[in-house]
């Protein structure tokens, strides 16, 4: 396996430093609240604004309101945006997998509705992949969609899915024939659709993001399917690469470690030495980031790559939230009055669910071995 | 895209490899170990210009990037070379540096150690210099002096043999009055330093691509419990993790180099360095718990690899000094997101 190197050209540095110099502005230290990568706080208002300027649904078509830049472009914003903890809740799952997936596989109806208000970041969207008796074993799911007159009916229960209470929209996997992978088909599903009941499962850290999905004789129209019956698992293995491969996956913590960084926790040769490794190997990670969203922009689709990166890249995460805990003295408390100690304990409880969600690690060691046995 | 990017010509590398996988066969390297530079090698990697390939030609080099000759240690690395390529590379560099012309055959240079001892008096030396690579065998000895940069004769040196992890030759010189050529250095002990990690890193990233493609092809392979041993997800943890330590090397490595050509690139270099040493830790224990008793042999070709990454690893810096020297930078610094982005263009290490 081969990452090209790559560098930012200086049209993408200016973008950069645009970026930088908005977010000081728009979101002073201790104006909002401080989150863990892409399981940031929701904001529709920052969402919005963020639309304003261009910086959501980037590398969407242009024709159909898009920003109709590159990969490497939207990576440029995103970087920033989770270096601070920006509040990306909202728009986050759109504007990284839902708009590009739409764009792909969607009808010009679908394109024409949807892409223009992700853009403008008016809409939420959620995953409803997981269900109670398939997990890692996607393929297995068992939530149907079956045919009727006036479109599709759905009966089933999804779960483990992240902000869908608050989402607009769902992109869900459905059965739609007894063939393992030929048999499942996306939709898009309105979340206050007739017969949808959304129930929140609170959370290890006692948030509420994490829902349950029943679907009871939810009628869908036909204009729900997103791409062709059957096509459900291609697409949904073609979204993982970008879910997988992107800077999200080791910038989780990156406010905890510059907080950390510029403490005097540091200022002790133990110090030093973790904050030396774990420099060099967020560096490291940068650049396998950068090439993936370069191969991307090529018009590759480095599945395995984006995987072999999440699968250590979680693992680093953790890790550094050990290593922080480790410098801070005592156990934090959850309901401290300093945001950073709060987020401490919000990544000491929640960073077992990086190594999770998305594909575990040891699904992705599988994915991983098989792309390296064809090549 | 950045359309300037000084590729490699894949037509140099598959050349390379060629040589190397024909020529450094683990019989030539093993033979190595008992009786020092195997000269045919030697001749042969010269006729295609490969050691001096990074060094101008009016220098007396074959011309180049560094970015090629990155590509040529790094397929040294792969295939367990017995040369001193890193060191010629080197050496030349310091001597182009210098304005002085660069000899052809193999040569070397001091890495510079606490214990070392150089004492100039006129044009002839005396000292003690340790850890010399290939110091038999060698033309030229290369050292730091200070500010001077000194050109010592092996056959005027009393040389202590010694040996690396790989058993490849790492010598004691010590030398009274020795006539000596000095002159000038316009490269400073920590630019050498610099320098010797980023080559080194690329010999490592090498020997990880090797460990990950001897352990892909054991694995697929090898038969227990009625089925190749790849398809257990235990063993599959251990390909995924030479993959990764491999890629990461790898690409590290030319992203260090491409720095190095428009700046001092010392955070880059630190950086690539600390991570492929730990990866080289990381990426031979997997190697050697996927295959098991047979990899652990001398008649198994993995261990021409591994004791490499082993002997590299400590090599112009090891983990734990590069990650001290990085730290006490970003804390100096104090901001980390910026320092990642920005590399050695928004921090001095």
């Amino acid at each position: 396996m081969q990452l090209a190197a790559t560098e930012l050209t200086a049209h993408e540095r200016e973008l950069q430093g645009e970026v930088r110099a908005y977010l000081k502005e728009r979101l002073p230290v201790g104006s909002y609240k401080l989150g863990l990568g892409m399981s940031g706080a929701s904001d529709p208002q920052f969402s919005r604004d963020l639309g304003e300027r261009g910086w959501l649904g980037m590398a969407l078509p242009t024709e159909y309101g898009g920003g109709g830049r590159t990969a490497v472009e939207r990576l440029v914003v995103v970087e920033e945006l989770l270096a601070i903890g920006a509040p990306v809740g909202y728009h986050w799952v759109g504007d990284r997998q839902s708009g590009p997936n739409i764009a792909k596989n969607g009808t010009e109806e679908q394109k024409e509705w949807f892409i223009p208000r992700i853009v403008a970041g008016e809409l939420s969207f959620a995953i409803g992949m997981s269900e109670p008796d398939s997990g890692s074993d996607l393929a297995s799911l068992r939530t149907r969609a079956e045919k009727v007159d006036n479109g599709w009916r759905i009966n089933g229960t999804k779960i483990w899915t992240s902000g869908a209470y608050d989402a607009t929209h769902l992109i869900a996997l459905f059965r739609t024939s007894e063939h393992k992978h030929e048999g499942l088909t996306q939709f898009i599903v309105d979340r206050h659709v007739e017969g949808l009941s959304v129930n929140r499962i609170p959370f290890i850290d006692g948030t509420r993001h994490f829902c349950e999905l029943s679907f009871e004789d939810v009628i869908l129209p036909d204009a729900a399917l997103l791409g062709p019956v059957g096509g459900g698992w291609g697409q949904n293995t073609a979204e993982l690469v970008l879910e997988r491969g992107g800077v999200d996956r080791w910038i989780s913590v990156m406010p905890l470690l510059e907080h950390w960084a510029a403490s005097e926790l540091v200022k002790n040769p133990r110090g030093s030495e973790d904050l030396g490794a774990i420099t060099a190997r967020c560096w490291a990670f940068r650049g396998m980031s950068l090439s993936v969203a370069r191969m991307v922009d090529d018009g590759q689709s480095p599945a395995t790559e984006a995987a072999l990166i999440k699968e250590m890249a979680t693992r680093f995460e953790q890790e550094c939230v050990d290593i922080i805990a480790r410098h801070y003295g005592r156990a934090p408390d959850p309901s401290s009055e300093d945001q950073y100690e709060r987020l401490l304990a919000e990544a000491i409880l929640v960073s077992p669910s990086w190594s999770i969600r998305g594909g575990t690690n040891e699904i992705l060691r599988t994915v991983i071995s098989k792309g390296l046995a064809k090549r | 895209m950045n359309t300037e990017t000084p590729l490699v010509d894949p037509d140099l590398v598959a050349a390379v490899r060629q040589l190397f996988g024909d020529k450094s066969t683990p019989e030539v390297v093993a033979d190595a170990e008992q009786n020092g530079l195997p000269t045919t090698l030697w001749k042969q990697a010269e006729e295609l210009g490969l050691p001096l390939v990074g060094i101008s030609e009016q220098s007396g080099g074959s011309g180049g990037t560094l970015i090629d000759a990155l590509a040529i240690l790094s397929a040294a690395g792969e295939f367990a070379v017995p040369l001193p390529l890193a060191q010629t590379h080197l050496a030349a560099w310091l001597l182009q540096s210098a304005g002085l012309a660069v000899p052809s055959g193999p040569l070397t240079v001091a890495p510079g150690t606490k214990d070392d001892t150089i004492a100039l008096s006129g044009s002839t030396a005396s000292g003690t210099l340790h850890d010399v690579p290939w110091a038999r065998g060698a033309g030229s000895i290369v050292a730091l002096a200070g500010s001077d940069l000194v050109v010592i004769d092996p056959a005027d040196c009393q040389i202590t043999p010694g040996t690396d992890l790989a058993g490849m030759p790492r010598d004691v010189i010590t030398f009274t009055d020795a006539p000596v050529t000095v002159a000038p250095s316009k490269v400073s002990a920590d630019e050498l330093f610099l320098r010797g990690a980023l080559v080194t890193a690329a010999q490592l990233a090498g020997a990880m691509e090797a460990a990950s493609s001897i352990t892909q092809r054991y694995v697929a392979e090898r038969v227990q419990f009625g089925k190749p041993i790849g398809q257990f997800q235990a063993v599959q943890q251990h390909v995924v993790t030479l993959a990764q330590m491999a890629t990461m090397t790898s690409l590290n490595v030319v992203r260090g180099g491409l720095a190095a050509m428009s700046r001092p690139a010392a955070f880059e270099i630190c950086c690539l360095k600390q991570v492929a040493d730990k990866n080289a830790t990381l990426a031979y224990r997997a190697a050697h718990q996927a295959h098991g008793a047979i990899g652990m042999t001398r008649e198994y070709r993995l261990q021409l690899i591994t004791r490499r990454l082993l002997a590299w690893r400590a090599e112009f810096g090891d983990e734990q000094q590069l990650a001290l020297r990085i730290g006490a930078a970003v804390s100096a610094h104090g901001q980390l997101a910026a320092v990642i982005t920005g590399g050695s263009a928004e921090v001095e290490v």
